[in-house]
């Protein structure tokens, strides 16, 4: 089992490393407020010339604005 | 020039995503590009393998690189390091200027990674075929390659963090998170893999412990996120309807970044390793149904009252075909790390069904959704033939279709005639022959859909097909006057 022992170290730092940077994120994006307000939040991905309610996609020569 | 007064909030965020999209042009074609082009060359070497499994005398020569121990794992890493990564990549990249509101930095670290990480496919793609393949499943390219590979993945890493950490305040967007977490994870799990299989290989049965954790970890740590970021954007922005519950998404995302690691295990089920490995897996692979019912219950619900926009647009057309097939994917996915059912349909073509199910109906059919909407926004023109989309997506469609059901079909009455004592191998053998022939019509399918596909992209790089009669979305907007 020896010689197995720096492999051993290897995953060992990184399921540790790994699951740590995912905990450590998840603590930064609870502390800084990213899960407050969700539901107003989904909405950042609309702008003031891309509204909410505006389809943004249609086949060339279909206008995308129709179905509003 | 009222018109462009940069103080109306609606021409000021028109000049916003004018600049970012203006700043991603390069980078972002250019990845496009390479990947159109290697999902040509994976489309051809596929055609190869799939007819040799059929008919072992086409393409027999005399010559070695046309064998399909050598053509099988190109057609594999063509596609996925040189398709499924670069499409995945560019879309990334696109995404993330966009929703961090920054236009693109760093240009030159992103286009040069773009040109080492295809010189490093291409190298592996070309030794492969030579005989220098190393013969672990998914890691086939040559430690040489690798390292050119693993130089531009830590490029493309360093960028995504750089553009993270300096993007515009405010609410980090779901699909931010999960490119920003693929940008991170992806050169450690391939670097992590290539030490202990490639360059200092571990022994024995651990390798192949290895072997399927990174595997299995590229798919739901490097392609699902990506094929996730992308659909939590378009499907809310093409539909103009936000999210339905962006809770779920956040839940989705923590839920895969927290389990999925542990699932590559499922993959041993039955082979000689620690037991508990394989049920900590089967057990993990189970815990993955709360992040796949978030997003289908999410992705559903959104839809709801929208599907009359799959006749009109094909961004939304792919990335729902893809959408739903991440939900069957995925829940086939849990099925199969139930022991019982991977003892029977384990080291079968019903695996095979569902790579392409995972890689292919879901991942690949978002990518081209998403080339589909970022594309006329970069070169600030319109596709040029609607016929040749649709022909893209009914070949695909149908195509991805038959070949998951073929492969399921030959693989489960393959997995229950193995099990059998009294069937004999060559019976077994002789009664899948139709449903390979049948892979290989699939196989022809979608490669015709790859080819209308690379032909639009080409003349849209072109600017070919003038203006339309009815000019659609950049009828109004000042990205379709950039040059």
């Amino acid at each position: 089992m020896k010689e197995f022992a720096p492999y051993f170290a290897m995953v060992a730092a990184t399921v540790v490393l790994l699951g740590s940077s995912a905990l450590a994120a998840l603590y930064w994006a609870a502390k800084s407020g990213q899960f407050n307000n969700l539901e107003e939040n989904s909405k950042t991905i609309f702008d003031a010339s891309e509204t909410l309610g505006e389809v943004t996609d249609a086949f060339p020569g279909q206008n995308s604005r129709i179905a509003r | 020039m009222t018109h462009l007064d940069p103080n109306v909030p609606e021409i000021n965020s028109r000049l916003e995503r004018a600049l970012i999209d203006a700043s991603c042009r390069v980078p972002v074609l250019f990845f496009f590009g390479s990947a159109i082009f290697w999902l040509l060359a994976g489309s051809l070497l596929a055609l190869v393998a799939s007819m040799k499994l059929h008919t072992p005398e086409f393409f027999t020569w005399d010559l070695g690189f046309l064998t399909f121990g050598r053509v099988r794992p190109a057609h594999l890493n063509a596609v996925i390091y040189g398709w499924a990564s670069a499409a995945g990549i560019g879309v990334g990249i696109w995404l993330m200027a966009r929703l961090s509101r920054v236009p693109l930095r760093n240009q030159f670290l992103i286009i040069g990674a773009g040109i080492l990480w295809n010189i490093g496919v291409t190298v592996g793609v070309i030794s492969i075929l030579a005989g220098k393949g190393t013969s672990i499943e998914w890691l086939e390219f040559p430690s040489y390659a690798t390292y050119i590979l693993f130089v531009a993945y830590a490029c493309i890493g360093v960028w995504g963090i750089d553009m993270f950490v300096r993007r515009k305040p405010g609410h980090v967007y779901v699909s931010q998170w999960y490119i920003f977490a693929a940008f991170f994870w992806f050169p450690w799990l391939y670097a992590t893999a290539n030490i202990m299989l490639v360059l200092m290989p571990v022994q024995g049965s651990t390798q192949a412990i290895i072997n399927w954790w990174f595997a299995h970890n590229a798919l739901g740590l490097w392609f699902t996120p990506f094929g996730l970021a992308a659909a939590y954007y378009m499907i809310p922005k093409v539909t103009g309807k936000p999210v339905h519950s962006y809770y779920l998404s956040i839940l989705g995302f923590w839920s895969l970044a927290l389990f999925y690691s542990w699932n590559g295990g499922h993959h041993l089920i039955g082979g000689p390793i620690p037991i508990w490995i394989t049920s900590a897996a089967s057990v993990a692979s189970f815990m993955m149904v709360i992040p796949v019912i978030t997003t289908a219950i999410n992705h559903h619900m959104t839809m709801i009252g929208s599907f009359h926009l799959l006749k009109t647009s094909p961004t939304l057309r792919f990335v729902v075909f893809g959408a739903m097939s991440y939900t069957l994917a995925s829940l086939q996915g849990s099925l199969m790390a139930v022991p019982s059912w991977s003892n029977f349909f384990h080291f079968t073509h019903y695996t095979i069904g569902h790579s392409h199910l995972g890689l292919y109906a879901f991942f690949t059919m978002i990518m081209f959704g998403s080339i589909y909407y970022i594309v006329p926004r970069l070169v600030g023109w319109e596709w040029p033939s609607a016929r040749l989309i649709k022909i893209h997506f009914w070949c695909t469609a149908i195509g991805i279709t038959l070949m998951i059901v073929v492969l399921s079909l030959a693989g489960m009455l393959q997995g229950l005639g193995l099990s059998d004592k009294n069937v004999s191998f060559a019976s077994i053998i002789n009664l899948t022959i139709p449903f390979l022939e049948l892979r290989s019509v699939s196989g022809v399918l979608l490669t015709i859909g790859h080819l209308a596909f690379a032909i639009s992209f080409v003349l849209m790089l072109f600017r070919f097909g003038g203006e339309k009669s009815q000019p659609t979305l950049f009828s109004n907007t000042p990205a379709s006057k950039a040059p």
